[in-house]
C-alpha cells in the first residue's frame, strides 16, 4: 500500500532523524553553581567589559574599574553608567547589542533564563565569565574573580576582605543581642518571601534574625495561612516598588497588628554584590530597633 | 488526465513555487539586514567583526530557525484544515500545539526527575527528546481531538475544535502545575520556551527539528493529491478510490511531526497554520497540490517576516516581545472574522 509505505517511511525517517543526532542539546551545558568561562580565553587585562546584572555593574564600579565598562542592563541605576549604552535586561540581554559593543569581557550573573542567549555570545568568541551569586560566599568570589579577571586581583582580594570584615562586624554586633524570629516579604500581592537558600536568608541570619519561611524554595509564593501560623516576631517589608497601600494585605499577621513590620528603604538586601555592608546595617537596624545601629 | 491541462498544472506549480521562493529570499534579506544594528554584509562577508558576527552568527540562523517553524505550522494547518473541512483548523486552535508542549515538558520533567548529570536523564533533556516527546504529545492530541469529536461516528468539525479548545485550557493548567513542582531554574527555562520565541536554539537542536519538519513536509506534499479527495468527505473521498483511514493516518502522523518539530524549537507560536493557508486559499485557489508547498514556503516567509517585526518595532523599548505575541495579536481577530464568515455562508 502506498500510502502505508509513506507513513512507515515518514516515522521511520523522523525517528532516525531524532536519533542520530546527539548533539542536538536544548539546555545542556548550563554551569551549575560554580563560576565558569565561557567562550575563548580572555584577555589579561580587557579594556570593553558588558556587564549583564547591576550587581555585577556594582562590583565592577566598587573595584574602580567603572572606566572599563562599555554596556549594562535597562536595570542599571548607578550615576556612573548613565550614559553607557543598554544591552537589554538581566532575563532577556540582546546578542546583538552585546556583540555590536566589541566587548572583550562580559560579566554574567548565571542563570537559566538567559542562558541560550548567553551562549550564543560566547560562541560568537567574546569571553563570557558566568558568575552564579547566591549566598554571602558567593558575594565575597565575585568580588575576587571580577577583580582577577579585570587584572587587578589586589583590588578584588581588598574589595572581599572589606566585604567580609563588615560580615564579621555584622555577626559581633547581633551576638550580643536577642535573636528575633523575622518573615521578609518580597512581593505582596501574590506573597513572595525569602526562603531558606535565599541572599536574604543568609543576611538574616548574620543580623541576628531566624527566618519563618521554612520551604524547598529560596523564594516561595507563600500562603498567608502559613505566614500567620508562623507567627514572625517581626516582618520586613522588602517589597520597595509596590505601593505602602498594599501592606494592609498583611494585616492578619499577629506581628503586623502589633506595629512590628519594618519596610526597608531599597532593595540593597536583594542585590548580592558590594552593597552587602549597607544591606547588613539596614536588617540590624530593622531588627534590632533598641540597639540604635549609627 | 490530458496532456495540455497536466502541462499547465505543472507550469501553475512552477509559478506557484517561484513566488513562495521569491517571498522567503525577501523576507530572509529584511531578517538579515534589518536590526538594532546597523550592519554592512560587505564587512560581514569579508570577515570584519562584529558585522560577520552579528549577521551570519545572529540574524542568519535565527531568520532559519523562524523559516523551518513557520513552513511546518503553516503546512500542518493546511493539512488540518482539509482533513477537518473547515478553514478554522490550525494546531494551536485544535490544541496540537499544547499537546507539543505538554509532551515537550514531560521530557524535560524526567531529565530533571531521573537527574540530569545521569544517562538516562541527560538524554531525556537533550533536544532531540525533547522534540520527540513534542511530536508523540502532538500526535496524541491529534488523535484525541479527532476520537472525541466525533458525533454518531462522523467527524463533526465544530465539536473537533471544541475538544482542542478545552484540551489546550487543560494542557495550559497541566503545565502550569509542573512549573510550580520543578526547580526554579527548570521553571525559567519552560518559560522562556513555552513563550513561543524565535530565539537563538544551539545548530543541533535547528538540524534534527529542520529534518524532522522536511519529512513531514515532504511526506504532505506527496500526500496532497489525497488531501484534494479527504477534503471532499470520507464518502465521497472512498467512492474515489481513497484507503481514507490509512491516508488519514499518514496525513496526521505528518501534520503531528511539523507541529511537534515547530514546538519542539520555538514554543506555542499560534495562528501561523490559520492566516497562511487562508490568504493562499485566496491567491491560488483550493488545489492542495499547489497549496502545501505554497504553505511551506510562504509560512516560512511569514514567519521569518513576523519576527523581524517583532525585533524592530519594538527597538525604542530596548526589548522585543516574543513572535507567538504578535502572531497571536494578527491571528486572534482573524479567527473570530474567520468565524463570523463561515457563519454566514453556511
Amino acid at each position: 500500500m502506498r500510502t502505508v509505505t509513506l507513513t512507515r517511511a515518514m516515522a521511520g525517517a523522523a525517528l532516525a532523524a531524532a536519533l542520530a543526532l546527539p548533539a542536538a542539546r536544548a539546555a545542556e551545558g548550563l554551569p551549575r553553581g560554580e563560576p565558569a568561562w565561557l567562550g575563548p580565553k580572555p584577555p589579561a587585562r580587557p579594556a570593553r567589559v558588558v556587564s549583564l546584572a547591576p550587581s555585577l555593574t556594582d562590583v565592577v564600579l566598587a573595584l574602580g574599574q567603572g572606566h572599563k565598562l562599555a554596556g549594562v542592563t535597562r536595570y542599571d541605576t548607578a550615576p556612573e553608567v548613565k550614559p553607557l549604552p543598554r544591552v537589554g535586561g538581566f532575563l532577556d540581554p540582546n546578542p546583538e547589542a552585546v556583540l555590536a559593543l566589541r566587548p572583550d569581557l562580559v560579566l554574567w550573573l548565571a542563570d537559566g533564563g538567559a542562558w541560550p542567549a548567553v551562549q550564543r555570545i560566547a560562541e560568537l568568541g567574546v569571553p563570557v565569565l558566568a558568575l552564579p551569586v547566591v549566598g554571602v560566599p558567593d558575594v565575597l568570589r565575585t568580588a575576587r574573580l571580577v577583580g582577577a579577571a579585570l587584572g587587578d586581583a589586589a583590588a578584588g582580594e581588598r574589595l572581599a576582605g572589606e566585604l567580609e570584615g563588615a560580615v564579621a562586624a555584622a555577626e559581633r554586633k547581633a551576638a550580643g543581642l536577642p535573636r528575633r524570629r523575622v518573615l521578609l516579604v518580597i512581593g505582596r500581592d501574590p506573597l513572595v518571601v525569602a526562603g531558606p537558600g535565599s541572599y536574604p536568608d543568609a543576611l538574616l541570619r548574620i543580623a541576628g534574625g531566624d527566618n519563618v519561611a521554612k520551604s524547598e524554595r529560596p523564594w516561595p509564593v507563600y500562603s498567608l495561612e502559613q505566614a500567620v501560623v508562623d507567627d514572625p516576631d517581626l516582618v520586613i517589608d522588602a517589597a520597595v516598588n509596590e505601593p505602602p497601600e498594599g501592606l494592609a494585605h498583611l494585616s492578619a499577621i499577629p506581628a503586623v497588628r502589633r506595629g512590628r513590620i519594618a519596610r526597608l528603604p531599597d532593595d540593597r538586601v536583594l542585590r548580592p554584590g558590594p552593597q552587602l555592608p549597607a544591606a547588613l546595617s539596614q536588617l540590624l537596624a530593622a531588627i534590632h530597633p533598641e540597639a540604635r545601629t549609627p | 488526465m490530458s496532456l495540455p491541462s497536466r502541462r499547465q498544472a505543472g507550469r501553475r506549480v512552477a509559478v506557484v513555487l517561484a513566488t513562495g521562493t521569491l517571498a522567503l529570499a525577501a523576507a530572509l534579506a529584511v531578517a538579515l539586514l534589518l536590526g538594532p544594528q546597523p550592519v554592512s554584509p560587505r564587512a560581514a562577508l569579508a570577515g570584519l567583526e562584529p558585522d560577520r558576527a552579528i549577521l551570519l552568527g545572529l540574524r542568519l540562523p535565527r531568520a532559519l530557525l523562524g523559516g523551518v517553524v513557520g513552513a511546518a505550522l503553516a503546512t500542518a494547518g493546511v493539512a488540518l484544515q482539509a482533513l477537518l473541512r473547515n478553514p478554522l483548523a490550525e494546531p494551536f486552535v485544535l490544541g496540537v500545539s499544547g499537546g507539543a508542549a505538554l509532551g515537550g515538558t514531560a521530557m524535560l520533567v524526567a531529565s530533571s526527575v531521573l537527574g540530569p548529570a545521569s544517562i538516562l536523564g541527560g538524554l531525556a533533556g537533550s533536544g532531540s527528546a525533547v522534540a520527540l516527546g513534542a511530536a508523540a504529545g502532538a500526535a496524541a492530541s491529534t488523535a484525541l481531538v479527532f476520537a472525541l469529536g466525533r458525533v454518531g461516528g462522523r467527524l463533526s468539525p465544530e465539536s473537533a475544535l471544541l475538544v482542542g479548545v478545552v484540551f489546550n485550557a487543560f494542557a495550559a493548567g497541566l503545565i502550569t502545575v509542573v512549573k510550580v513542582l520543578v526547580p526554579p531554574e527548570q521553571a525559567a527555562r519552560l518559560l522562556y520556551w513555552l513563550m513561543g520565541a524565535v530565539g537563538y536554539a544551539d545548530a543541533g537542536a535547528l538540524w534534527a527539528g529542520s529534518t524532522l519538519v522536511a519529512v513531514a513536509v515532504a511526506g504532505l506534499v506527496l500526500l496532497s493529491g489525497q488531501l484534494n479527495l479527504l477534503s471532499l468527505g470520507d464518502e465521497e473521498a472512498a467512492s474515489l478510490g481513497v484507503e481514507v483511514g490509512r491516508s488519514r493516518g499518514a496525513v496526521f502522523l505528518a501534520a503531528s511531526l511539523a507541529t511537534g518539530a515547530a514546538v519542539a524549537l520555538a514554543g506555542m507560536v499560534g495562528f501561523v497554520g490559520l492566516l497562511v493557508p487562508h490568504f493562499l486559499r485566496r491567491l491560488f485557489g483550493p488545489d492542495h497540490r499547489l497549496l502545501v508547498p505554497a504553505s511551506a514556503l510562504f509560512g516560512a516567509a511569514f514567519l521569518v517576516l513576523a519576527d523581524a517585526l517583532a525585533r524592530l518595532a519594538f527597538l525604542p523599548l530596548g526589548s522585543e516581545p516574543p513572535v507567538g505575541a504578535l502572531t497571536a495579536l494578527a491571528g486572534g481577530p482573524f479567527f473570530l472574522w474567520l468565524l463570523r464568515r463561515t457563519e454566514r455562508s453556511a
